[in-house]
This record gives C-alpha cells, structure tokens and sequence, in this order.
C-alpha cells in the first residue's frame, strides 16, 4: 500500500499513529482483511485531505482523523463479526476464544457457548483422573443401566457392585466426545451467525 | 416534551435507515467511500464517525447487496468503488415499497 506524505512532521506522526492503532485493532483478521481495511482508510483520508486544499495539512489531517473516529470504536463491530466467521469456517481453538472474547459484550448467548466450550475441559480433568487413578475412575453401569461418569472410590464399587464398563477404551471413547462436542458447538455457533444475518 | 426520549429515538431511527439510506446512494451510481460519506452528510444532515462506513459497506457485501472494486488512481492511492448488484437492486425496491407503505400509514394517522 502506498502511504501519505506529508510535510509537516507532526502531521506524519498523527498519520502513522492512526494507521498503526487501525492495524492493532485489524490485526486478528485474515491478512487480505487487514490490508483492505488499511487501504480503504488510507483512501478516505487521502480524498478527505484533497477534498480540502485551502486548509493547512496539519489541520486537515486532524479534522479528518476526527471524523473517522477511533479505530478501537468503530472497527469493533466488524472485527467481532469477521474473527468469528473465521472460527466457524476454520474450527481453529484459538479462533473461536478470540472470537468469543471480541463478542462477549454483543449477547448473553456467547457467554453461553463460552460456558459450553469450558464444559469440555470436564473430559481433560476426566482423562487426567483415569490416568492418576485407573481403578476408580470410569463409566459405570449396575445391572446393565448407566449410573455414572467419573470418579467412585473402591469402598463404593465394593458395596454396590457397579460394574465399569470402558475399561481400556476410557481415554480414547473421551477423546472422542470430547471432540464430537466440539464440532457440535462450533456447527451450533455456525448456525447462529447465519441465523443472525438473515 | 421528553428531549431524551426525542433523541434516543432519533438516533434509532438513523441507525435503521443507514443502510437503506446507502443502497439508495449507491443506485445508479457507483460510488467510493468519501464520496458515499458526503453525499449522504449533505443530502440526509446524518453525522456519524465517518470510520463506521467501511463495516457497514463491509456487512452489505457480505449480504451480496453490493458489491466493489479497486480503481487506480494518478495519485497512486486507489479508491474502492461500490456498486449495487442485482439482489441489491431488489432489496432496495422492496425497501422502498415497505417504506412508502409506512409513510402513507403513519400519515393516515394524523
């Protein structure tokens, strides 16, 4: 992208300040993002600047800059809206936290599928348990119906009999819920942006 | 009377009507970013941060309602040019009649 010129030094500070804040708050989008929303500012403050050649260039520059308003403000919406179609269409962990974290403020439901995403971590601690303590933690049954999933202490399982049922499959069978509800939420998050389109 | 009230109103109301305001800019004539912005300050008297334009030309891309192109400049700084597409063209005359139907409505009741 070419950049603006200007004569008045501090007029370039102002200048580059402005385009470093817009790159700051660009900088979790795509990189053909990033750039387009830089040459397009770049663009409406240079015509703003033409479109006023009896005023001083510093003074100009700083009426302009006005005008456009902060970076942090008005690109917030566009940049909670663009990480989040990037975490759906990617599935990418990290995405969909930034994603989550940028739209906090815009509905209680993302708060919501923030709780279903930490809800996963219950398999992490699950897995982690079995490892620490194979003989009390697993899936249980008692006569062939499902009790429980988790931790029972050997005095339990002496007393009533439950039977565990995963045995080596354990780790592997959490995995893979744990990555069935991964997929589940993130579509359901996926359904909810296109929903919210229309 | 309730000068707040007024007020919140008011601003509601430009934020409803922005985007409709800006296909009926964008009708029959493309249009750049600057360009877009005064028309609408000098035909509507709307001020907002001038920044908002660009997500809200962004999200009626992304609806297909318009669409846009790069065009080099002398100066070596391009202007992004939008356009309105067939399903913007569309929207726009059903925005319209919808409009027109709520003037007449609401002139009927005074």
């Amino acid at each position: 992208m070419k950049k603006l010129d200007f004569t008045h030094s501090r007029a370039q500070r102002l200048y580059d300040d402005y385009l470093k804040r817009i790159s700051r708050m660009a900088r979790q989008l795509p990189e053909a993002d990033q750039q387009e929303l830089l040459m397009e500012f770049n663009s409406h403050i240079y015509e703003g600047i033409q479109a006023h050649p009896e005023a001083g260039e510093l003074e100009t520059l700083v009426d302009v800059l006005d005008h456009l308003g902060a970076p942090e403000e008005v690109l917030k919406p566009l940049v909670a809206d663009k990480k989040l179609a990037q975490a759906t269409r990617t599935f990418h962990p990290v995405h969909i936290a930034k994603a989550l974290a940028l739209n906090l403020s815009n509905g209680l439901i993302y708060f919501v599928f923030s709780l279903l995403y930490l809800f996963l971590f219950a398999g992490v601690f699950m897995i982690g348990a079995k490892l620490f303590n194979p003989e009390e933690v697993g899936m249980y049954t008692s006569n062939g119906s499902f009790v429980l999933l988790g931790k029972v202490s050997s005095e339990t399982l002496a007393q009533t009999g439950y039977e565990e049922i995963l045995g080596p499959a354990f780790i592997p069978v959490i995995l893979g819920a744990m990555v069935l509800f991964y997929i589940i939420i993130t579509l359901l998050l996926k359904l909810k942006q296109r929903l919210k389109r229309r | 009377m309730h000068d707040e009230f007024v007020q919140k109103w008011t601003s509601q109301v430009k934020k409803g009507t922005l985007s409709f305001i800006l296909l009926q800019l964008l009708q029959g004539k493309e249009q750049y970013g600057y360009e877009l912005m005064t028309a609408m300050q000098q035909k509507t008297n709307i001020q907002l941060a001038e920044g908002t334009l660009y997500p809200l030309m962004n999200r009626l891309k992304k609806e297909g309602l318009v669409d846009a192109k790069w065009v080099e400049q002398e100066s070596g700084i391009p202007r992004k040019y939008y356009h309105l597409t067939p399903a913007g063209e569309a929207t726009l005359k059903a925005m319209k009649e919808y409009w027109n139907q709520l003037n007449a409505a609401i002139d009927n009741l005074s």
